[in-house]
């Protein structure tokens, strides 16, 4: 797992809204929470 | 999920935009986020190739093939400040997390800009649709996952003849999906839902 104190790795992806977004639009103004998870459908 | 989508104005005013990540598809996590309620916030695709940011974050798990349930915060400067595992099985405290970021805001110095706040979208607008129609689907998922059942009646034409009548009269023709805002038709899907993402979003 990434460490804290370390740079993020960017990323563009599409999300289910047809958006495209990039990590590097959103630092420099926002902070950021990622929340990963392993599927749809199963127990959030 | 839904708890997190309960939390966004705190998330907000503590300047952070949260997403959630996992290896499905746009459509299929546009039809998971309807099933669970409505999530306005991205749901991204790290779909192809197969759970390659997850692996940029040491979070994708190779051996079952998908990725870990985890939690990364990272400040307004591109720096990691949390990483937590609960593991697949887990589960997150979201209050927690919120106080988490609300720590981050706290701390950060450097410049940062408010997360932008929902707008409304206008009331009395209708939404056409047909039975069995991925465009329709796509249309009707955006209004849920935006919570906009109250500002966008829902109208049926492939089981309404009253509501296709009244399409055909709007814009003359029998296409569907159709949003009509202030008496005005819009007919593409993809541009459907661009319009209540321009109006709606927690993210520009």
């Amino acid at each position: 797992m990434i460490a804290e104190g370390t740079k993020a790795p960017g990323f563009t992806l599409k999300d289910h809204l047809g958006r495209e977004i990039s990590l590097d639009s959103l630092t420099g103004k926002h902070h950021v929470m990622l929340l990963f998870y392993p599927l749809d459908f199963t127990p959030t | 999920m839904p708890e997190t989508e309960a939390l966004l104005s705190r998330f907000g005013a503590a300047n952070t935009q949260v997403l959630g990540i996992s290896i499905d598809s746009v459509f299929c996590h546009a039809n998971w986020a309807v099933s669970i309620g409505g999530i306005s916030f991205p749901l991204l695709a790290d779909f192809h190739p197969k759970g390659a940011v997850a692996s940029s974050y040491g979070l994708y798990l190779e051996g079952a093939g998908i990725t870990d349930r985890a939690t990364v915060i990272i400040d307004a400067g591109g720096t990691v400040r949390h990483s937590s595992s609960v593991t697949p099985g887990g589960r997150r405290d979201i209050g927690e997390l919120a106080a988490l970021c609300e720590k981050v805001d706290k701390e950060y110095s450097g410049p940062k800009q408010a997360v932008p706040a929902p707008g409304s979208f206008p009331g009395g607008s209708t939404l056409f649709v047909k039975s069995s129609c991925g465009h329709s689907l796509k249309a009707l998922n955006a209004r849920a996952n935006f919570h906009l059942e109250g500002a966008i009646t829902l109208k049926n034409v492939s089981e309404d003849a009253a509501a296709m009548a009244e399409l055909k009269q709007i814009g003359g023709k029998d296409q569907a999906p159709c949003l009509v805002v202030d008496g005005k038709p819009m007919y593409e899907a993809d541009d459907i839902v661009k319009a209540m993402v321009d109006v709606v979003p927690y993210l520009k």
